[in-house]
């Protein structure tokens, strides 16, 4: 088994607009991805995120000071809204599982690595 | 054959299946290549001392493995995690265990040594790299060579390759029936894309890079072996030994470029251009990828060349039908330029210009679009408006031999200008 996290993107719409029955195709992909997942390996965690206009970042300035900004990393049309923590046999299972999901998002599968030399307590 | 011929010809035809062997017992692409090439080098050492051994892919293997199993006792020595112990008994009982004939391997562990090199998650000049070393043994200078880039560049990117393999977990198995024929789709663009570098245009003439094309044409076959009905192989196969038949015709003894109504057809491989028509003919009927049908139709095109046996012989007519299909499965700038070299062998160059019209925006730099303008306006009569358009043609060429050819044919037009 590996394990990865996948990354769920899309451009930000109004999801407070949609209808019922659009609302319920996004959560019948959700089901079957997870059906998939629990079928084929684990599912070890989840979240979907507030808008990217909701987002805080803190990155290093030139003189070595923390600088805390509105906003995401990049300013993209599309921006990360949620991911899942899944265990799964291979990069394959990984695709199948996330071609499951709303065909309106861009999903990234980012293989989790370990780092030598250092245990989380 | 002396030693070092029997080694060279072991390792062109059993490198594929002496990796795809190893990595089904071990899974570990990090180690097997780098085992396997020590075992090339011992062999290069010790056969012409020793003798050639019974069965060279054998004696390769036992030794390939032999390393791997050290460098996996290595690893657990300085982890030491995984207790010596069980590693020791692993490896003595991988050991005792029968050698290994590659004779015997199930033919499916090559099929997935080819998938997983090109695994659409790879980018394709990362997954013709891979395939080219990887499933038919070329040397990573001869790959580097064929691709254009420095050796370093090409080492580097098939590292990256290989540790995207293991890090994204990219599996070693043949996918389900319903996933294979896409998946076959890539094995072919991988292939196809390895063939065409051969045949690009580098900074200077270069002949070797055609023979080396050569070798995606191994990695077809090697695919076709084991998906013996598939379309998208098969019309692929066939596209590339036509266009790989005329390789010796292509040029001339002082290293000119000879274009396809010039060649000499004695020079052209018959035996490929039989093999080609025979793949055509026997191409499964079932309903095929736009890939597939694509490669066939550029192949029907290749193969009215072929089969001409002058250049005015050529049946224009239903060249010009086949581009009409492949133009409308795939309007690029390339396949239209194409078609319209065609119209006008067909229905003369004033026709073929007409087709030219609108290509320009499509290719600002391309040097293949003024100088077929270039060509059909010399032979519709306008030499001022033929030289001005190889004038163009020739400052954007980047490649030694085809520019020579444009010059010469400009000079060509310059004295029925007075």
């Amino acid at each position: 088994m590996k394990r990865y996290v996948i990354l769920i993107a899309y451009e930000p719409w109004d999801w407070s607009s949609a209808t019922p029955a659009v609302r319920q195709g996004y959560f019948d992909a959700h089901d079957a991805f997870q059906h998939y997942v629990d079928e084929h390996g684990e599912h070890l965690g989840s979240a979907a995120l507030g808008d990217a206009d909701t987002a805080t970042t803190v990155r290093t300035g030139a003189g070595g000071e923390r600088v805390v900004t509105d906003g995401p990393f990049a300013e993209l049309a599309e921006q990360v809204g949620g991911y899942y923590d899944v265990e799964l046999p291979d990069l394959d299972a990984a695709i199948t599982a996330a071609r499951l999901l709303p065909s309106a998002y861009t999903v990234e599968i980012r293989p989790v690595i370990r780092i030598e030399g250092y245990d989380p307590q | 054959m002396t030693p070092d011929e029997v080694l060279a010809r072991t390792v062109r035809e059993e490198w594929g299946r002496l990796v795809a062997l190893l990595l089904a017992q071990f899974r570990r692409l990090d180690l097997v290549e780098d085992a396997l090439a020590d075992a090339v080098e011992a062999a290069a050492r010790t056969w012409p001392r020793d003798g050639v051994p019974d069965r060279p892919p054998a004696w390769l293997m036992t030794a390939a493995r032999r390393r791997v199993l050290d460098r996996l006792r290595a690893e657990a020595m300085a982890a030491r995690k995984v207790p010596v112990l069980v590693v020791d008994a692993r490896s003595a009982a991988a050991a005792a265990a029968p050698m290994a004939d590659p004779g015997d391997l199930v033919e499916d562990d090559r099929l997935r040594l080819v998938l997983m090199c090109c695994h659409p998650a790879l980018a394709p000049e990362v997954a013709s790299a891979l395939a080219l070393r990887l499933v038919v043994g070329v040397p990573t200078p001869d790959i580097a060579r064929l691709f254009l880039v420095p050796e370093p560049t090409m080492a580097a990117r098939l590292t990256r390759g290989k540790r995207k393999i293991v890090t994204a977990g990219i599996p070693y198995a043949v996918p389900d029936a319903a996933d294979l024929p896409g998946r076959l789709d890539s094995v072919a663009q991988t292939a196809y894309l390895a063939f065409t570098a051969g045949y690009a245009p580098g900074s200077g003439p270069d002949l070797v890079r055609t023979e080396l094309a050569g070798e995606a044409v191994r990695l077809v076959r090697v695919t076709l072996a084991q998906c013996p009905d598939e379309p998208v192989l098969q019309a692929l196969l066939a596209l590339l030994l036509l266009q790989h038949s005329r390789r010796d015709a292509r040029v001339d003894d002082v290293g000119r470029l000879v274009l396809l109504p010039d060649q000499d057809r004695s020079r052209w491989h018959h035996d490929e251009v039989a093999e080609a028509l025979s793949l055509l003919t026997r191409m499964s009927p079932r309903a095929t990828s736009s890939h597939a049908e694509s490669y066939r139709l550029q192949a029907l095109v290749a193969a009215e060349h072929a089969t001409a046996t002058t250049a005015s012989d050529t049946r224009w007519d239903l060249i010009c039908g086949y581009y009409d299909q492949l133009v409308a499965l795939n309007p690029s700038p390339a396949v239209r330029l194409a078609a319209a070299v065609a119209l006008a062998e067909r229905d003369g160059p004033r026709a073929g210009l007409a087709a030219l019209d609108d290509l320009d925006a499509a290719l600002p730099h391309s040097h293949r679009l003024p100088a077929v303008r270039g060509e059909l306006l010399a032979r519709a009569g306008e030499h001022a408006a033929a030289i001005e358009a190889l004038e163009v043609a020739i400052a954007r060429c980047a490649n030694d031999v085809e520019r020579e050819h444009l010059t010469r044919r400009r000079d060509e037009l310059r004295p029925a200008r007075e």
